[in-house]
């Protein structure tokens, strides 16, 4: 059998699992099943047994659970009012006003959490009914919301990091430090965008005439500091190389019970709930990859992702060209599948390509998880629309209609980085 | 009685799955608080120690995988894996039952596959009495176990299901996956 045909027969069988619904782990050992059987001598189970077990325990992933669960403790707690009342008083001078409590409110939640559906539910149950009782405009609130909230997957602690890390046999330290300018940037992207739109739309938006002075200011975030030093603490220890990941996420586990503990929201209830939540969580996300790393080894028996790579290789494309090319297929891609399993099926596959052309794979991996932040808003399958759709009742389309604008926002930012790989590459260097 | 045994497992199981989880915490934070505990004496005596839990890097592995494994069955009918629901979201009751005993029945040949061979890979590392490297060695086979075990349990509950389905019953992951998060 050709090695053409081979690719087709798996690519149709990976759509047929996943299509019928098929748990997307099982989908992903289905094929590296089918291309082991029908390409390779070699023992099927004993390389599935050896696989599933050595891949599955390793420190640097261990950082996964923690992560979640650090995140499932301060979704529960009284963070989203804080961050409300600690942030809104700042924003009353920039064009778009409370707008801007969705951008940065996100962006802070995100440097505390990997995830970003966790990021617009915890954000989003807060400051959704308040901005709408205010008069603003509601494809306004749902955009912002829904375009910062995909910053949780970049800023770090990012769980599709993690994965991508491990995955692709890179630094998870270096990964996280490299999201942090390019998560900045968009942060910036998306503040210029709601200033320029509220100063084109002044008649649509309230006025909010609350002037406070600095003093009371200060007073009113001062329930934020905490948040603040957990985020300086844990993306602080793994930059100056006091801490792995693992090590900072266990620390920020329990800093995050202290926190929780000591404003009263941690309860018997509380503890179990966000417990048994990133143990199911952190389970799903390691069958997946445990699965795509048996996917990996069954492709390197088929020789697929070399000849994939030679292919493009003899192509001559740009970089520039593979580039874009890679992204819509990706955009493609994350309309149907979750971020997680874009990322581990590139990694099976499309990596050694990516090698080929001489792209930096610790570059590749920033490049990767903002496209993914742009799946997360695309329909129908895109996980913060969904929250939304849960938060609000609007449905999908609407919310994606809204979040159009911060999809574009988001490949201006793509294109930023290809253009000054610098910004992605400069802190990773220095370390 | 069947049903309220099979509960028990999989809920004992995925609440042992919680309790690695904590357990890596509290290893890794003690290690930290003693890498801590050394700089100090190091900056007070200008010599460190090393104070370290020996392989505690390694056990923070086995512990992971004895998570990530114990957990799979209480993730699927907590509805926590996820999966494309598109079609079959949108199929009428009949082809939509059709579906599921397909894919269930997928599942369960892959998951019982794996439990044969990871019970093979276990019997293996017995036979051979390969241990764990590092300071701390253990027996590999005491570490694989928690793994072996979690799948078992997920083909288990795979049966359970299957079971479940051709009875004219709902899948028991029915309407969690979708409202996972509006909790």
């Amino acid at each position: 059998m050709s090695i053409a045909t081979l690719s087709i027969i798996l690519l149709v069988l990976l759509f047929a699992f996943l299509g019928s619904g098929l748990w997307v782990a099982f989908s992903l050992l289905g094929v590296g099943i089918a291309a082991m059987a029908l390409f390779s001598d070699a023992p099927l189970g004993l390389v599935m047994a050896t696989t599933l077990w050595g891949h599955s325990n390793s420190w640097a992933l261990a950082a996964l659970p923690l992560f979640i669960w650090m995140g499932e403790i301060l979704f529960r707690s009284r963070l989203s009012e804080d961050m409300f009342t600690g942030l809104s008083p700042w924003m009353n001078r920039l064009p778009g006003q409370l707008l801007h409590v969705n951008v940065f409110a996100c962006g802070i939640f995100a440097a505390v959490s990997g995830s970003s559906a966790a990021t617009a539910a915890t954000i989003g149950k807060l400051s959704i009914p308040e901005l709408s009782r205010r008069g603003y405009p509601e494809k306004m609130i749902l955009g912002t919301l829904a375009g910062s909230a995909t910053l949780g997957l970049l800023i770090p602690p990012s769980i599709i990091l993690i994965v991508y890390g491990v995955a692709t046999e890179q630094s998870i330290a270096r990964l996280f430090v490299a999201g942090v300018l390019p998560g900045l940037l968009l942060v910036s992207l998306f503040v210029g965008y709601v200033a320029i739109w509220a100063l084109l739309n002044r008649a649509s938006l309230p006025t909010e005439d609350v002037r406070a002075s600095f003093a009371e200011k200060l007073r009113r975030s001062r329930r934020l500091v905490p948040v603040i030093l957990l985020i300086v603490g844990v993306i602080g220890s793994i930059y100056t190389g006091i801490a792995s990941p693992t090590d900072a996420a266990a620390v920020g586990v329990v800093l995050a019970l202290l926190l929780s503990w000591r404003e009263g929201t941690l309860t018997r209830a509380s503890f179990v709930d966000g417990l048994m939540g990133a143990t199911v969580t952190s389970c799903m996300i390691a069958f997946i990859l445990a699965g795509a790393s048996f996917l990996t080894v069954a492709m390197g028996f088929t020789g697929i992702p070399r000849v994939l790579a030679e292919w493009i290789g003899s192509l001559g494309l740009s970089t520039f060209t593979l580039l874009a090319a890679l992204t819509v297929f990706f955009v493609i891609m994350g309309c149907f599948l979750d971020g997680i399993s874009v990322v581990v099926l590139t990694a099976s596959v499309i990596m050694p390509m990516v090698m080929q052309a001489g792209i930096d794979p610790l570059w590749f991996g920033i490049f990767l998880v903002i496209v993914v932040e742009m799946s997360q808003i695309t329909p129908p399958v895109g996980f913060n629309l969904f929250v939304l759709q849960s938060l609000t009742g609007r449905d999908i389309l609407r919310v994606a209609h809204a979040a159009l604008p911060f999809f574009f926002l988001m490949i201006v930012a793509l294109v930023i980085i290809v253009v000054f790989p610098g910004i992605v590459t400069y802190l990773p260097n220095q370390m | 009685m069947l049903r309220r045994s099979l509960d028990f497992i999989y809920r004992a199981a995925g609440g042992l799955a919680a309790l690695f989880i904590l357990a890596i915490v509290v290893l890794v934070f003690a290690q930290v608080g003693l890498n801590v505990a050394d700089k100090i004496w190091a900056a007070l005596t200008g010599q460190g120690v090393g104070l370290t839990i020996p392989s505690y890097a390694d056990f923070t592995g086995f512990f992971l995988a004895a998570s990530s494994f114990l957990a799979l069955a209480y993730a699927l009918r907590a509805g926590g894996h996820i999966r494309v629901t598109l079609l079959i979201g949108r199929m009428p009751k009949g082809p939509r039952r059709l579906t599921e005993i397909c894919v269930v029945t997928i599942a369960l040949a892959m998951s019982a596959y794996a439990t044969w061979y990871l019970g093979l890979l276990v019997l293996e590392s017995l036979e051979y009495g390969d241990r764990s490297p590092g300071m701390v060695s253990v027996p590999l086979w005491i570490v694989q176990m928690p793994v072996l075990l979690g799948l078992a349990i997920l083909t288990l509950a795979l049966i359970d299901e299957l079971v479940g389905l051709l009875a004219g019953r709902a899948p028991s992951w029915d309407g969690k996956a979708e409202n996972l998060l509006s909790e």
